[in-house]
């Protein structure tokens, strides 16, 4: 343990002076040891070690109108977060031109279509539309712009009005 | 067994512990935020958290008890209640709280240990601008009005629904709010990401 000799226990001298014999100054540290471990243990289960990170969302200014010219539907992916953790969507088609609607999940299946149908488009041109319906979550939204700055698509919108046409063509896969 | 290089360890690091600790703070929610690539830290001061919990209730927070104070007495003064010292003095203590403002005096009045045991039923928010049904806008209102240095912090729950958050987007677009942060959590990006 740690202890300091103080070198006690003196005997005999020269003097012939009789010292009352001195007790052993080793201290047992087995407590206190014992107790900065616990300290220990509880700071670092209290703090707060990852601190959690952010994503910075833009969303365009309402009150500002400005007149864009309206994208080529042929150039756009859409994206419909539905329930239950899926996502559908159309590439290439407006919604009334009767697209086909493809079912993915989350993770790999997603991203390839996103990268294929970017690859198909060219970089410059993709974009694409995130439209989160009522029953999707927000881990979904939040995954879906994962998505989007993992396979670094720059033009993305996040779009919340449904029109009557992509209604109809959701309605199937939300019951 | 000579144990004076690992008590020495030991003590080592819990100084390093104690003094890099920041103690959780009690939160009015448990919220469970989903997780990103993002790599954008959260900063420590000037920031207003919006929190939404999976049942969709909505709670507010600012940092700095100087700034919640005064960020009280604006909004008293938007709703007509005025707040005592003792209330002030409560509410300057509580880092996010989520009640309708007409519950809140009764809620600072209450000690700290009765507080914890009331199931706050989040801060009313809708997308129009009633000032009734939505609270909210005139929290962060109010709160941009005590420091206009704060950033905006929006936290969700993975299984918060998609329209209480649209709620909440919209609020703060009305005030033109266009940019903001969403809390998330860590998660390692795919393999051969690079961030360019």
């Amino acid at each position: 343990m740690a202890d300091i000799d103080t070198g006690g226990g003196g005997g005999k001298h020269k003097g012939g002076k009789v010292r009352s014999k001195k007790g052993s100054t080793r201290v047992d540290m087995t407590p206190m040891v014992d107790l900065g471990f616990l300290l220990i243990t509880f700071f670092i289960l209290a703090s707060t070690l990852s601190k959690p990170s952010s994503m910075t969302l833009n969303v365009p200014d309402k009150t500002e109108k400005v007149e864009t010219e309206p994208i080529k539907a042929s150039k756009v992916m859409t994206i419909f977060l539905g329930k239950e953790n899926q996502i559908h969507y159309i590439f290439g088609k407006a919604a009334n031109e009767d697209p086909e609607l493809k079912t993915v999940q989350f993770g790999p299946e997603i991203r390839n279509a996103i990268q294929e149908n970017k690859r198909k488009i060219g970089e410059k041109d993709f974009v694409v539309v995130i439209k989160p319906t009522k029953e999707s979550t927000y881990k979904n939204l939040v995954d879906m712009l994962d998505e989007m700055a993992i396979t670094k698509t720059k033009r993305y919108a996040l779009v919340d009005q449904m029109t009557p046409d992509e209604n109809k063509l959701i309605d199937p896969k939300m019951k | 067994m000579d144990m004076t290089a690992m008590c020495d360890v030991a003590f080592l690091l819990l100084t390093f512990f104690i003094l890099t600790a920041q103690i959780r703070v009690q939160e009015a929610a448990e919220i469970n935020p989903p997780t990103s690539i993002s790599g954008i830290k959260v900063p420590d001061t000037d920031i207003m958290t919006i929190s939404l919990d999976k049942d969709g209730k909505v709670f507010f927070g600012i940092d700095g008890q100087p700034n919640r104070v005064s960020m009280l007495e604006n909004i008293g003064e938007v709703y007509g209640i005025s707040f005592s010292d003792r209330e002030k003095k409560a509410f300057s203590l509580l880092p996010n709280f989520g009640l309708p403002i007409n519950q809140l005096k009764s809620y600072l009045s209450l000690k700290p240990d009765q507080q914890g045991q009331i199931k706050q039923p989040g801060i009313p928010v809708d997308s129009t601008a009633s000032l009734q049904t939505n609270q909210l806008s005139q929290w962060v209102f109010n709160a941009r009005k005590a420091n206009n240095k704060l950033r905006i912090a929006v936290k969700g729950d993975n299984l918060a629904k998609f329209p209480n958050f649209k709620n909440v987007l919209s609020s703060l677009q009305s005030q033109n709010i266009n940019k903001f942060n969403l809390i998330t959590g860590t998660e390692a990006p795919p393999a051969g990401w690079t961030n360019d």
